[in-house]
C-alpha cells in the first residue's frame, strides 16, 4: 500500500512540469514567482503561529488540558467514546505534532493493534487541527467574525470522533 | 477566536500562577519559539508547493483537475467566480492526496478570492471552511507509518474505516452547515425586526 501511494506524489510533479513544457510556460520564472509568494504568506502567517502556540503551551504546561479531561471524560464515555480517548480529543482540534505524541501514547499503552489504539487512529486520521485552520484560513481577510463557524467546527469534531468509535467497533 | 485565545491564556496563566510561576515565561517563550520552527519549515514546504502550483495555474492544468468537482461546487458555491471555484476544487484535490503543505496556501486563496471585504465570513466561506476541517483524505500516511513503528501486525487496517469516518463526518456536517447558516437567517432577522420595532415605538413616546 505505501508502496503505491510512494509513486503519487513525483508522477504528479512530473506531469506538472510536462504540462508545463507543453504550454511553454518558462517553468523557472513561475517557479521562482510562486516561490515569493511563499515566502510573502508565511510572513502574514507567522503572528497566528505564535498565538496558537502560545495558547498551546500554555494549555499543556498548566494542567489545563488534563483537568479538562477528567470533567469530560465522563460526558464524552456518554456518547461512545472511551476514557482513554479523551485526552487525544481535546488535543486533535489544537496541535498536529501534539495529537500524534499523544497517539504514540496510546500506541504504547495499550498496543498498537488493539481496539482504542484503532479508533484513535481513525480519529486522528479523519478529523483536523480545527483551531489552527481556523485562525489560518482567515487570517488574510478583513472577514474576522467567524458567526456560527466555531459551533460547527466543535459539533464536526465530537461528530468525527463518535463516528470513527463506532466503525472501529463495527468494522 | 478572541475569545478562545483570551479564555485559554488568563485560565493557564491563573493556573501557573497557583503551581509554578517561575517558568511561565520559559514556557511562553517555548511557545512561539515553536511558532518560528514551524515558520521556517514551512517557508520550505510552500517555496516548493507555491512554486510548482505557478506552473500547474500558468499551464492551465490545475482547471482540469478541478473539471472533477465542478458539478458538486457548483451547486454548492453558487454565485462564486469560476476562478473560486477551481482554487477549491484545487484544494480539496490537494487535501485528498494527503498534501497539505499544498492545500493550505490553496485555502487561503480560495478565502481570499471569496472575500468582498466584509467584517464577518460569508456563508461560502464557512461552508468551505466544514470541509476542510473534515479533512476529506485517502491514505493517511503518517498514522499508517507510525503504526508500523509501534509493531502492529496490521498497520494499514484504518485505512478503510477513516475513509468512511471522514466521508459520513463530512456529509453530516455540511447538512448541518446549512441547517445552522438556516438558524443563524432567522435569528439576525428576528433581531434586525426588533430593532425596527424599537425605532417605530421610541418616537411615539
Amino acid at each position: 500500500m505505501s508502496q503505491i501511494s510512494d509513486y503519487v506524489l513525483p508522477i504528479l510533479l512530473l506531469l506538472v512540469m510536462v504540462a508545463g513544457i507543453i504550454k511553454r510556460v518558462p517553468l523557472f520564472d513561475a517557479f521562482t514567482q510562486g516561490a515569493v509568494e511563499a515566502l510573502r504568506l508565511v510572513a502574514e502567517l507567522f503572528p497566528f503561529f505564535a498565538a496558537i502556540f502560545v495558547c498551546i503551551i500554555l494549555f499543556r504546561t498548566s494542567g489545563l488540558g488534563s483537568y479538562l479531561s477528567t470533567a469530560l471524560g465522563p460526558v464524552l464515555e456518554g456518547v461512545g467514546i472511551p476514557a482513554g480517548l479523551t485526552e487525544l480529543m481535546i488535543i486533535r482540534p489544537l496541535s498536529g505534532s501534539g495529537s500524534l505524541a499523544v497517539l504514540e501514547e496510546i500506541y504504547a499503552l495499550y498496543g498498537a493493534d488493539s481496539s482504542i489504539a484503532r479508533a484513535a487512529s481513525v480519529l486522528v486520521g479523519s478529523s483536523e487541527t480545527v483551531f489552527y485552520v481556523s485562525a489560518v484560513y482567515f487570517s488574510t481577510v478583513p472577514n474576522k467574525k467567524l458567526r456560527y463557524g466555531i459551533p460547527i467546527a466543535l459539533v464536526s469534531t465530537v461528530l468525527g470522533a463518535i463516528v470513527s468509535c463506532l466503525l472501529v467497533r463495527y468494522l | 477566536m478572541n475569545i478562545v485565545f483570551g479564555l485559554i491564556v488568563i485560565c493557564a496563566l491563573v493556573l501557573l500562577c497557583i503551581q509554578n510561576p517561575a517558568a511561565t515565561m520559559g514556557y511562553l517563550l517555548e511557545g512561539t519559539s515553536e511558532a518560528v520552527n514551524l515558520a521556517l519549515k514551512l517557508v520550505a514546504v510552500y517555496a516548493l508547493w507555491m512554486g510548482m502550483l505557478k506552473i500547474a495555474e500558468r499551464s492551465g492544468i490545475e482547471r482540469g483537475v478541478s473539471r472533477l468537482f465542478r458539478p458538486l461546487l457548483r451547486r454548492m458555491f453558487k454565485g462564486e467566480s469560476e476562478h473560486t471555484q477551481t482554487l477549491i476544487g484545487m484544494n480539496l484535490t490537494a487535501n485528498l492526496l494527503g498534501m497539505g503543505g499544498a492545500a493550505t496556501p490553496l485555502g487561503i486563496k480560495a478565502i481570499e478570492s471569496m472575500s468582498k471585504g466584509e467584517d464577518h465570513a460569508t456563508d461560502s466561506m464557512l461552508l468551505f471552511f466544514v470541509l476542510n476541517l473534515t479533512s476529506v483524505q485517502i491514505l493517511p500516511g503518517t498514522i499508517i507509518a507510525l503504526r508500523a513503528a509501534a509493531g502492529s501486525a496490521t498497520p494499514s487496517d484504518i485505512i478503510l474505516p477513516s475513509i468512511l469516518s471522514t466521508l459520513i463526518t463530512c456529509v453530516i456536517s455540511v447538512v448541518l452547515t446549512y441547517v445552522f447558516r438556516f438558524l443563524w437567517r432567522k435569528m439576525e432577522s428576528r433581531k434586525i425586526a426588533k430593532t425596527r420595532a424599537k425605532a417605530n415605538y421610541e418616537p411615539n413616546k
